[in-house]
């Protein structure tokens, strides 16, 4: 681990003791009439890929949080198993702590450890998370790897509804780095972008919603000639199925 | 059965030369049947609702509640006037009850009227702790009636409160299925154009508003006393006779409008209190009211009792009947309400917003700024006059009867659905005073503040959890203003002491003990802070308090350990 | 109701007031021996005199046996802080009448604790006005009392009411039985027997 990460897990520690209430212990009913502490386990994705080169991948986004209005504490999960080589293509583990910095955002600041199949690396994180206006769910992250690399990713989602439990998600990702990071595939620049639509259906209240949709994954520039270099593709359409699960 | 059981014991005790009863309650673990699901729940004396206790002004009442849980428990007599340490508030008035104990609450009943009793721990109440009392006052009823029926409305929830909470906390909208879709954009572009459909969506989306977030806990059904609309609860009536209905809405979230086509209703009683009388169609009870009507039926048919959430996404059902089995029509639910621009009067001011783009229809007359709610709803400038007829309606409200308690131009408003009277705040005057009218000595405001989008509640901006108690001193009357910068409606409960709603009636305004303020209003109500001691003060919708709508009220000075007569002028509930 | 609406129909409902209020009076003494209420009586042939007290919202007492041909003076005191009327009639036309005055109240006319006067004697054209000076009937603020000569004609089954809205759905109704096979003297009941709560 390199300074820049110590230095980030520094800061996370500032942040949860900044964070942690000083709790008023002369009013007993602070703990009795108010509800603090909240949980929730949830999978964004949890699906089944199949591209038009007849790859298969199986993709979890998964998200664990404990905590209060004031803190939460993360895991953000998120793998990609490709069949055809029996492998974790991305093995990505988030452990950050979350604050609310304005009506409609958080902040993060945490570790984020990726042990897919190839090396392994280790980035501190620091991320805004919330809402934008016109009901685009945002989030934002800048990594610095322990190997001294910077990138930043991207995430909105937006929802359709074409009724109250039929529902279009339409989302964009994309990673742009700013330096290269040849040995798992990182070129400077523009990365890649995701772009995703699913249509679900909230079959258990919001905790079991089954989709179907498309997704189109492309690389770019650098990133690209080292995908080809490695024999990997540059652009590929999926057909997913799989669902949205919420404890 | 436990009625049967709380009456013997009753009667046993009446040779005791003071008037006193000794009623037992346990907590348990129930299941409650909603006819569209069974669920597990807490209730008393194994049921939910629990019995209806029925105690007499000038009872000295000791109840022993035991706690058969493994959890701690309380129980909270709501609207009852009594020493705090009787209050059942844990944490405030007492420590709680643990798994197992037994409690003895001692207090006179020093008025009359309808009540409920509900657990004050976690989230016991929307999972089924409570009951209702009816007091019966020292001298006659002031009324003459027939019969008479405890109506207690709740809205049962498959999932339990803790998960409803969970849930609310990781999506706000998790409950909300009255979302506005792709279908409704088309159709009302289709209505006001396409363009003007859109700037709407866009302007709402620019806040991150939503029109349709009225109810934020939908999903449940609808109960009376108990039974859902399948199981069809039923009162017995003979034609000819006056009958009164004791309607309580023990709902964790839900307001109803209420309603017995065919029937008018007469409203007697408001919060316990007695009202002069009001002959209306419908009525709107917000969580944690109650309201006595008496209806009056000439022929020998049924009747439904028909209570719809004010978002209409569920409702309760009832029947009045000749004889069991009888039913009439169960109307369709109305369409939803939506939100306006004039609901969103406090989100209006602080940043982001181009006022400029807003000539929309809905916002007809605002084109000052945000404000012009805040100054027409202003009660302390709203004497017997101010209220005439035709100077309220304007643009899109002009067809609709006025209400001063909902922001003007709001989508709220409610309206009979028989076109008749439907009763607002402002048709409530006491039928005999409690208190002398005098000048409040202070004012306190209190802004109701949330995020809906984080579901968090608040008051000033400050949850319970880092908020100071609010100091009043005994013998002082407090005007408090309500400032509801909120687009949800809060029913404002106030523990120990009355809550004197202003309507602009001087002497007459009613005594309540939850105000409802309504998105985007201010409403003011003055207390007589006559009980000292330490009081709970929030907002009744169980998740709005758990999230932090809530304050302790620290009384300061007065006698010691009783409850003060203050400047009474009169007895409570029934004629002295 | 929409206010402007309101307006236009006030002149008509008005006349339906004034018209209304009569024919109860008139009926009252109008047909001789079809009448159901009675009519107008003397003081001179008052047999006896019973007191009713007017209270926020009841009557003491609340049941009153008459024989046919009775003449009875009411002596009405209003101990209530709000508004109370003493009418005899029917229940339906109760009814009719209470619509009257539900008009008197959303005209400002009638409030909870005094009747403004000068509006109820304010001619609102054509000779009409919102007066309540019906003969069985009296309309009264908090301390008043008055009297009312009545002559019951038939044995029927009367009321007397306060047509207050809201009052006489609450329960402020007093029944007259008028009934020769009962002996009519001292045949007033107390306060107390009427309560048939449960």
């Amino acid at each position: 681990m390199n300074r820049v990460t110590i230095s980030m897990c520094g800061l996370f520690l500032a942040v949860a003791a900044l964070a942690t209430p000083a709790v008023a212990q002369e009013d007993p009913a602070k703990k009795t009439q108010t509800a603090k502490t909240f949980w929730g386990v949830s999978a964004e994705k949890f699906e089944y890929r199949y591209s038009d080169s007849d790859e298969e991948l199986a993709v979890i986004e998964g998200d664990a949080f404990y905590g209060t209005d004031g803190l939460k504490f993360r895991w953000l999960f998120e793998g990609e198993w490709e069949e055809a080589h029996n492998a974790w293509e991305t093995l990505e583990n988030q452990f950050v702590a979350q604050t609310p910095v304005s009506d409609f955002w958080d902040a993060k600041a945490g570790i984020r450890i990726d042990t897919p199949e190839g090396p392994d690396r280790v980035y501190g994180v620091l991320g805004l998370t919330g809402l934008a206006p016109y009901w685009f769910e945002v989030d934002t992250n800048l990594y610095v790897s322990d190997e001294g690399d910077a990138s930043v990713d991207f995430e909105a989602e937006y929802e359709l509804l074409i009724t109250n439990y039929w529902i279009v998600s339409a989302t964009f990702e994309t990673l742009v780095a700013f330096s290269e990071d040849k040995e798992i595939g990182v070129g400077e620049g523009l990365n890649s972008t995701e772009v995703g639509v699913r249509l679900s259906y909230d079959l258990i209240d919001r905790a079991f919603s089954p989709y179907i949709g498309v997704v189109h994954e492309r690389k770019y520039s650098d990133t690209a000639d080292l995908a080809r270099d490695s024999g990997g593709s540059t652009e590929d359409w999926f057909a997913v199925v799989g669902a949205r699960i919420s404890f | 059965m436990n009625r049967g059981f709380l009456i013997a014991i009753l009667a046993g005790l009446m040779p005791l030369p003071l008037l006193a009863g000794e009623y037992d309650i346990s907590v348990d673990r129930v299941q409650i049947d909603t006819g569209d699901f069974v669920k597990e729940g807490i209730g008393y004396n194994g049921a939910s609702p629990g019995p209806v206790l029925r105690f007499k002004q000038g009872e000295e009442v000791t109840i022993n509640v035991t706690n058969n849980l493994d959890e701690m428990t309380s129980v909270h007599w709501h609207g009852l006037i009594l020493p705090f340490e009787q209050d059942g508030v844990p944490g405030i008035s007492f420590p709680g009850i643990k798994p197992g104990e037994t409690f003895t609450y001692q207090f006179p009943i020093v008025q009359a009227g309808t009540y409920w009793f509900h657990s004050h721990s976690g989230f016991q109440e929307p999972d089924g702790a409570f009951g209702a009392i009816v007091i019966e006052p020292e001298g006659r009823e002031p009324y003459r009636y027939d019969r008479e029926y405890v109506v207690q409305l709740t809205d049962k929830h498959p999932h339990s409160g803790d998960r409803i909470m969970r849930n609310l906390k990781m999506s706000a909208d998790y409950y909300n299925r009255q979302q506005q879709t792709v279908g409704d954009f088309f159709a009302e572009s289709g209505d006001k154009g396409f363009l003007s459909t859109l700037k709407d969506r866009m302007m709402w989306g620019d806040m991150r508003m939503m029109k349709a977030d009225i109810e934020d806990v939908q999903g449940f059904t609808g109960l009376i006393n108990g039974k859902g609309p399948e199981q069809n609860w039923t009162g017995l009536f003979e034609p000819g006779e006056r009958v009164r209905l004791r309607f309580i809405n023990s709902s964790a979230m839900t307001y109803f409008d209420v309603r017995i086509p065919g029937l008018e209703m007469t409203v007697v009683q408001a919060d316990g209190n007695n009202v002069q009388p009001v002959n209306v169609d419908e009525f709107r009870i917000g969580v944690a009211e109650t309201y006595d009507v008496i209806v009056r039926i000439k022929d020998e048919k049924a009747y439904t009792i028909f209570a719809e959430s004010m978002g209409r996404s569920g409702y309760a059902r009832g029947t009045l009947a000749p004889e069991e089995g009888m039913t009439a029509k169960v109307p369709d639910l109305r369409d939803a309400p939506l939100l306006t621009m004039a609901d969103m009067g406090g989100h209006m001011d602080h940043g982001g917003m181009d006022h400029g783009d807003m000539n929309d229809d809905d916002m007809t007359g605002m084109d000052s700024g945000d404000m012009v709610m805040g100054a027409e709803m202003d009660h302390s400038a709203m004497g017997h006059g101010s209220m005439g007829h035709g100077s309220m309606g304007q643009g899109d409200g002009a067809s609709l009867p006025e209400d001063p308690f909902y922001a003007q131009g709001s989508g709220l408003v409610p309206t009979a659905s028989n076109g008749g009277k439907f009763l607002s705040y402002a048709d409530l005057k006491a039928q005999s005073p409690l208190y002398e009218d005098r000048e409040p000595t202070r004012e306190i405001e209190l802004r109701l503040t949330g995020n809906m989008e984080r579901y968090e509640w608040s008051i000033n901006g400050i949850k319970y959890e880092d908020a100071d108690p609010i100091v009043l001193q005994y013998g002082e009357r407090v005007r408090f203003k309500f400032v509801n910068e909120t687009m949800m409606t809060h029913p404002m409960h106030l523990h120990g002491m009355w809550s004197i709603l202003d309507v602009g009636e001087g002497k007459w305004n009613p005594l309540k003990h939850v105000i409802s303020v309504s998105p985007a209003t201010t409403v003011y109500m003055e207390t007589e802070v006559d009980a000292p001691g330490e009081w709970a003060f929030h907002c009744h919708l169980s998740y709005h308090a758990a999230a932090g709508m809530f304050r302790k009220i620290v009384v300061e000075g007065g006698p010691d350990g009783t409850v003060a007569e203050g400047t009474k002028t009169g007895s409570q509930g029934g004629e002295s | 109701m929409n206010p402007i609406l309101k307006n236009a129909l006030l002149p008509a409902m008005i006349v339906a007031i004034s018209s209304g209020a009569y024919a109860a009076g008139n009926h009252a003494g109008g047909h001789h021996g079809g009448n159901a209420i009675g009519e107008p009586g003397n003081a001179g042939n008052v047999s006896r005199t019973v007191e009713v007290t007017m209270r926020d919202n009841y009557y003491a007492p609340e049941s009153i046996h008459v024989q046919p041909g009775e003449t009875i003076r009411f002596k009405v005191t209003n101990e209530g802080a709000l508004v109370h009327e003493f009418n005899i009639g029917t229940a339906d036309m109760h009814e009719a009448h209470q619509e009257e005055m539900q008009m008197m109240v959303e005209h400002g006319v009638l409030k909870g604790d005094h009747i403004d006067h000068d509006m109820m004697n304010m001619d609102m054209g054509n000779g009409h006005s919102m007066k309540h000076d019906d003969p069985n009937s009296v309309l009264m603020e908090p301390g008043e009392s008055r009297d009312i000569i009545w002559k019951f004609t038939k044995a029927t089954d009367l009321e007397f009411a306060c047509n207050v809205p809201g009052h006489y759905q609450a329960g402020m109704y007093g029944d007259i039985k008028i009934d020769s096979t009962v002996a009519a003297k001292d045949r007033v009941e107390g306060e107390s027997d009427s309560e048939s709560v449960q």
